[in-house]
């Protein structure tokens, strides 16, 4: 049969390459949790195998394989072969979208920020007692998970700024929609042009995202080349709090989750650490660190479309964090602290902050 | 398979741990080989009763039954050739037991090799094969192909170490071997016939291993040689002297080109690369050891040698080892990893047949191996969707092993036959043997119900 499918033209090279070692079963989080040799990488490219020689047909049937993926690219890290699942399956579902095989929520999802301006159809954001679309040096960009689910973490990393004297301004931001990429659409331009065009007005040189997640869409994704080409820098807040000196410290023993969006999609292990280190001089390292952290479940859509598993990755994730007995977990992301949050279990009595919420914490009893 | 029999497979292990999904029965076609078959159905059981009643089962209605670990395989031996049903251990991942003091660990066939090492490293025990695959590959998987890796030439391979065996029959009954002693002379050994069985004779539920102290000193060396002769000398002196290397491993030129063709490492491209690994409890038992083999190194003619002086050092040393697999791997779209064991002598005398095999037949097989222990991997990446080169891999591969086994060799040191070799039973095991094999295959599973088509043991 002749190649029809996008994923096939693009990437059917790397999909052959898969030699099915099966080494992707060390660290795939699905894997872990369900033991279902489907699920994980290796499982993924056996199916694609079969589509591409004509086997089998794209549909539904896939589904809860091919839109069951994190994306957090444990996987091509580990891959002997050199295989980047996370790209084969974007594009897959892509092709799946096209053809109207897609899960529910993903299709509900790229309807949403249709008629919406966040993932979460909110209408009236939160305003965080700051001001908005002010001349500044930088721009806050809170991200979807922060505006609306984690405000508490978004509101101390707001004071930590002002502590800091960062001169920064909000605006009036609406999703990056970089997570419909991951869901097999496109980035919604008309937000992509909203967003860009709030920034260029407050003159800003650089956009400092709260969210890894969208600083990999700012920085990465053709809507957004617009704000390369007027040299507007986009770093994550570990980048810009690496240089500041909180003085204070914790004597806690502390240990941090790598979210993937700003690990191994952006290679930034370090500056997170570097701050840890000044607060917390016990830290301690999780069994899966950097390159090889284990992910906290929420990414690639997986949270919203199949819940159940998302939370488990998570419970497997916090048991990292009981095994060192650390008692303060922190990361940078809003969603993993979201979803590493909602599956903590009472006995666990570890605490789970934002790093930036973390110092701003120790900053105020320090008062 | 029937309706009515996938019915009373959920009964048994409940409707979360049945499939028949078609993502699962992909999933479940195929190993780390070429060989690919669906089955019809595959459970995850719980525990040995709900194995027991599965075979019971199998055995009434003679549906074929494939147990799988993590399908790592490189011979094709989870492969249900013949459809079934796969018996997926994964979901039976206990450690059940470690006790340091009679020096052992019972774990259930699920664990992950590399689980029960990290349960044994705070009391500085380990389980000593050390697979490359061990960050995936299960207990049982090791036990069922009789699993090797780089420790091998001295502390030998999994056989060596499982003490018992809890092992459902295909008839159901629940068979235990073996004891929790380190010795014991009672009856026939139960135990090692298992071990190796490829899931042909019986379902592993429980295994009780012996485990090692771990040495907590190494000292790592390396050495190249323009001609592979005279490492092979060094192989066998050093095999000789009086001292066991933890490792001693080998690369070949071929590696070392496609390493260098793929990576900046700018490798020296020698006929043969050896890293040698000793170990120890103090620094002047495993320097007394490393001064014995640097100097067979050098009266051998090596042209460089190189001592580590730290752990950064001694990963340096190992890149070029380690990294042969991946490299090899991108090569090309397909990957046949080989493996071969010779007598230690007759190392070099196979390194020159693959070398001069790539030759005559057109291809790239970059090789290494175990040199301690003889055990070979020739490495062939070629492309897969080519008929005429798939045909060449094919001729390379049976010329190879009728080269092995003149030479004295044996047809996997570590891999197991499965599908993969085989064809090439008869070429090592004379008809007694065979005829034994078969006669006990044909006493355990008379109706061929379990993993049927593997070693070549056609009933």
């Amino acid at each position: 049969m002749d190649v029809q499918y996008e994923f096939a033209n693009k990437f059917r090279d790397q999909i052959l390459r898969c030699s099915s070692c099966g080494f992707c079963r060390a660290i795939c989080p699905l894997f872990g949790l369900t033991k279902r040799p489907a699920l994980n990488a290796r499982g993924k490219m056996l199916v694609l195998k079969e589509v591409m020689d004509g086997s089998i047909d794209l549909n539904d049937e896939l589904v809860e394989t091919l839109f069951q993926c994190t994306t957090c690219a444990g996987c091509a890290e580990l891959c002997p072969s050199g295989v980047n699942v996370p790209d084969i399956i974007k594009q897959v579902r892509k092709d799946m979208v096209f053809l109207d095989s897609c899960h529910p929520v993903f299709k509900g999802m790229n309807k949403l920020l249709q008629e919406h301006t966040n993932i979460y159809g909110e209408d009236e954001p939160e305003d965080f007692e700051r001001e908005r679309n002010t001349p500044a040096e930088y721009v806050f960009f809170i991200g979807c998970v922060g505006s609306y689910r984690e405000d508490e973490p978004t509101m101390a990393t707001l004071d930590l700024l002002d502590h800091f004297r960062v001169d920064y301004t909000l605006i009036d931001e609406v999703c990056c929609s970089g997570v419909l990429e991951d869901v097999g659409y496109e980035i919604n331009k008309n937000l992509a042009q909203k967003n860009i065009d709030l920034i260029l007005a407050t003159g800003a040189k650089t956009v400092i995202t709260g969210c890894p997640f969208c600083s990999r869409t700012f920085n990465n994704k053709t809507q957004y080349d617009r704000l390369k080409q007027e040299k507007i820098k986009i770093i994550h807040i570990s980048q810009l709090l690496k240089d500041f000196d909180p003085g204070v410290k914790t004597d806690k023993l502390v240990t941090y989750h790598d979210p993937c969006d700003l690990g191994r999609h952006c290679g930034i292990y370090e500056e997170p650490r570097e701050i840890i280190r000044k607060i917390a001089p016990n830290f301690v390292e999780m069994r899966h660190n950097r390159a090889n952290a284990l992910c906290c479940g929420a990414g690639g859509g997986v949270r919203g479309a199949f819940a159940k598993n998302s939370i488990g990755m998570a419970r497997r994730r916090l048991e990292e964090v009981e095994e060192i007995q650390a008692e303060v977990l922190l990361t940078e992301c809003n969603s993993c602290l979201h979803n590493l949050d909602n599956a903590k279990l009472r006995a666990q009595k570890f605490k789970i902050y934002t790093t930036s919420q973390f110092i701003n914490q120790l900053i105020e009893s320090d008062r | 398979m029937e309706t009515s029999i996938k019915e009373r497979l959920k009964e048994i292990v409940g409707p979360e741990n049945y499939t028949d999904d078609l993502i699962d029965l992909i999933a479940y076609s195929k190993d780390a080989t070429e060989h690919k078959h669906r089955p019809e159905a595959a459970v995850w059981p719980l525990d040995v009763n709900q194995v027991s009643k599965i075979l019971m089962l199998a055995n009434e209605k003679l549906f074929p039954v494939v147990p799988r670990g993590a399908g790592t395989s490189l011979a094709g031996l989870p492969v249900p050739e013949r459809g079934g049903l796969i018996l997926d251990m994964a979901r039976m991942d206990k450690i059940l037991n470690i006790s340091i003091e009679d020096r052992l660990a019972v774990v259930q066939p699920g664990v992950v090799y590399q689980d029960l090492e990290r349960a044994l490293a705070p009391d500085d025990f380990c389980f000593p094969p050390d697979p490359a695959s061990g960050a995936v590959c299960t207990l049982g998987g090791n036990v069922a192909t009789n699993a090797g890796g780089i420790k091998g030439a001295k502390y030998g391979t999994t056989k060596d170490y499982v003490l018992a065996l809890e092992v459902v029959l295909p008839d159901g009954r629940i068979l235990h071997t073996g004891s929790q002693c380190m010795k014991t002379s009672s009856g026939y050994d139960l135990t090692k016939l298992f071990v190796g069985s490829e899931g042909t004779l019986g379902v592993i539920t429980e295994i009780t291993l012996k485990i090692n102290p771990r040495p907590p000193l190494v000292t790592t060396s390396m050495a190249t040689f323009d001609d592979l002769e005279d490492a092979g000398r060094a192989i066998s002196e050093i095999m000789y002297s009086g001292i066991l290397p933890s490792a001693l491993e080998i690369v070949d030129q071929q590696s070392l080109k496609a390493i260098n063709q793929n990576t900046d490492m700018n490798l020296p491209e020698v006929e043969a690369l050896l890293v040698a690994e000793t170990d120890g409890y103090t620094q002047e038992e495993v320097e007394f050891q490393m001064a014995k083999i640097t100097k067979i190194f050098k009266k051998n003619n090596a042209a460089t040698v190189r001592r580590a002086e730290n752990e950064e050092e001694a990963a340096a040393l190992w890149t070029a080892r380690k990294t042969a697999y991946g490299v090899t791997a991108r090569i090309n779209n397909t990957l046949f990893v080989e493996d071969l064991a010779v007598p230690m002598s007759k190392v070099p005398d196979i390194l020159r047949t693959i070398s001069d095999l790539a030759k005559k037949y057109d291809l790239k097989i970059p090789t290494v191996g175990h040199a301690g222990d003889g055990n070979i991997h020739p490495v062939i990446s070629f492309d897969g969707t080519s008929r005429s080169e798939v045909e060449r891999v094919e001729k390379a591969t049976k010329d190879l092993f009728e080269k092995v086994i003149e030479l004295g060799g044996t047809l996997t040191g570590e891999h197991g036959i499965g599908l993969a070799k085989a064809p090439f039973m008869r070429m090592e095991h004379d008809d007694v043997a065979m005829d034994v094999m078969l006669s006990m295959k044909r006493l355990f599973d008379p109706n061929n119900i379990l993993n049927p088509g593997k070693m070549g043991l056609e009933l």
